[in-house]
């Protein structure tokens, strides 16, 4: 088989596995898939809420709806690709009876959807908040805003991949997922800019790749704005680590997979 | 023509390794039906999942110049969630097909009512039985693997895929595994026995069980 068409195979499976998974991301829930963007509104506008009600101040004098969107957003653009892959072989096993269906294409298929799905919401979140809210500045620089969230987007993608395979060696790292995300929601900058922390904590809080993606989006919108660290390179440099560590184990456990 | 060269499979097992087939070479020509007879855990299912190549073998060469079905199991690969139609649309899609086309045939074979649009969780085995046959004649392929699928459906509906494979006869062919040399007979004149990793075929379905029943096919 010439390697053009094995491509168009995979991309044909790809295609069936994305408009698959749009029936399947809910059950059968009534609404669907509209969850899957109703979802992230909900956790923009319980924060919102919570700032506006309780008048938190927000740094650099920032649009508080931009401010918790550009974070929110960010992070749930990482973190919802690394929980819905490193569950995509382990939630779809009987589909591995089709030939021509691979544990891989199971991870590009969740990928190319929740990458869509929340970059649509991005979109809709700062769209309409800058066309129903006067406060609220216009994107600044939207090439930097782009770098941003395809860094979240490729970063949450790698890791997913690597936790979805070491998954298929012990289920150990299903459950220790969770605990072990759970700090990554309060340090990847999602309530407080970097440039706000001592110059100390600020080394050590970047280290955290998905903090830069967060302050790429923030300085990309915000012309008020200018990241004392943020690194397209570092996030590439992690995101290559990930992902070359992630496929080279495919590699060595597809075919231990088992067809249940 | 399918081809297998020099094929292995072991599976590791608590009692040591399990070699289910070793060194098998043989060739399945295109438009012959064959039946493969075998005792439980003789890897029957093995040797067809290896041939569909849902399952690599550990060692040797499995080459396939015609379109051969994924093995027609129990139920094996319906999402239990999705309803029968939602699950034909995706193999059609996966196979380059026409979805409504597919939808449609499979619907009409299957013969299921309303429970086509219903989750297949609420199926009985012989309805995804059903629904796995009228989906696979939905999509042309020159080879069907079946393994022991017909001894699920009612009397009628196993005349029906009888009927079915008569139709297609010019076209395409079965590699059938089962029990039951009745049902064997009814779908190949030749037949391999699989007994000790390796496979033999016969010319007649009568030797093949002489065979099977001597248990000297190795």
């Amino acid at each position: 088989m010439s390697l053009a068409r094995g491509a168009f195979i995979q991309l044909q499976v790809v295609h069936a596995l994305v408009l698959r998974e749009t029936r399947t991301r809910f059950g059968e829930h009534q609404l669907g898939y509209l969850w899957a963007v109703l979802e992230p509104l909900m956790w923009v506008g319980t924060f919102w809420g919570l700032y506006e009600v309780t008048d938190h101040p927000v740094p650099h004098g920032m649009d508080t709806l931009a401010f918790l969107a550009t974070g929110v957003l960010t992070y749930e653009l990482f973190a919802k690709n690394v929980s819905r892959i490193s569950e995509a072989i382990n939630g779809n096993k009987p589909l591995l009876f089709y030939p021509q269906v691979q544990p891989i294409d199971l991870v590009w298929a969740r990928a190319a959807l929740e990458t869509a799905t929340l970059t649509a919401v991005f979109v809709i979140v700062m769209g309409a908040g800058a066309f129903f809210r006067a406060q609220m500045p216009r994107v600044n620089d939207v090439l930097v805003v782009m770098a941003g969230l395809l860094m979240a987007a490729l970063l949450g993608t790698s890791l997913g991949l690597l936790l979805c395979m070491l998954g298929t060696l012990s289920n150990l790292v299903e459950r220790l997922r969770g605990p072990l995300m759970r700090p990554l929601f309060w340090i990847s900058g999602l309530f407080f800019t970097v440039d706000a922390v001592p110059a100390g904590a600020q080394r050590a809080l970047l280290l955290n790749p998905v903090l830069h993606a967060v302050e790429l989006v923030r300085e990309g919108w915000f012309s008020s704005y200018e990241s004392p660290g943020a690194s397209v390179p570092y996030v590439l440099y992690f995101t290559l680590a990930l992902l070359t560590a992630g496929l080279l184990l495919e590699r060595l456990v597809r075919r231990k997979i088992e067809l249940s | 023509m399918i081809q297998l060269d020099h094929v292995y499979k072991t599976y590791g097992t608590i009692a040591g390794p399990n070699v289910v087939l070793n060194d098998v070479c043989v060739a399945f020509p295109d438009r012959e039906s064959i039946g493969i007879l075998g005792r439980n855990g003789a890897g029957k299912s093995t040797l067809l999942r290896i041939i569909s190549g849902v399952e690599k073998p550990d060692s040797g060469r499995v080459s396939l110049t015609s379109r051969v079905s994924w093995p027609l199991g129990f139920a094996g690969g319906f999402s239990v969630s999705l309803s029968g139609e939602e699950n034909c649309r995706f193999v059609a899609r996966i196979y380059g097909e026409s979805v409504d086309r597919v939808v449609a045939s499979a619907r009409d074979f299957a013969e299921l009512g309303d429970y086509f649009y219903m989750p297949v969780r609420t199926y009985s085995s012989g309805m995804r039985a059903r629904l796995a046959f009228g989906l696979s004649m939905a999509v042309d392929f020159d080879v069907y693997l079946v393994d022991e699928v017909t001894a699920v459906g009612d009397k009628q509906f196993q005349e029906k895929c009888r009927r079915a494979f008569a139709a297609r006869q010019e076209r395409s062919s079965v590699i059938i595994v089962s029990h039951s040399l009745s049902v064997i007979r009814s779908y190949c004149r030749r037949c391999a026995v699989l007994s000790h990793g390796g496979l033999r075929i016969f010319d007649s379905v009568k030797e093949a069980s002489r065979a099977y029943d001597a248990g000297a096919a190795a």
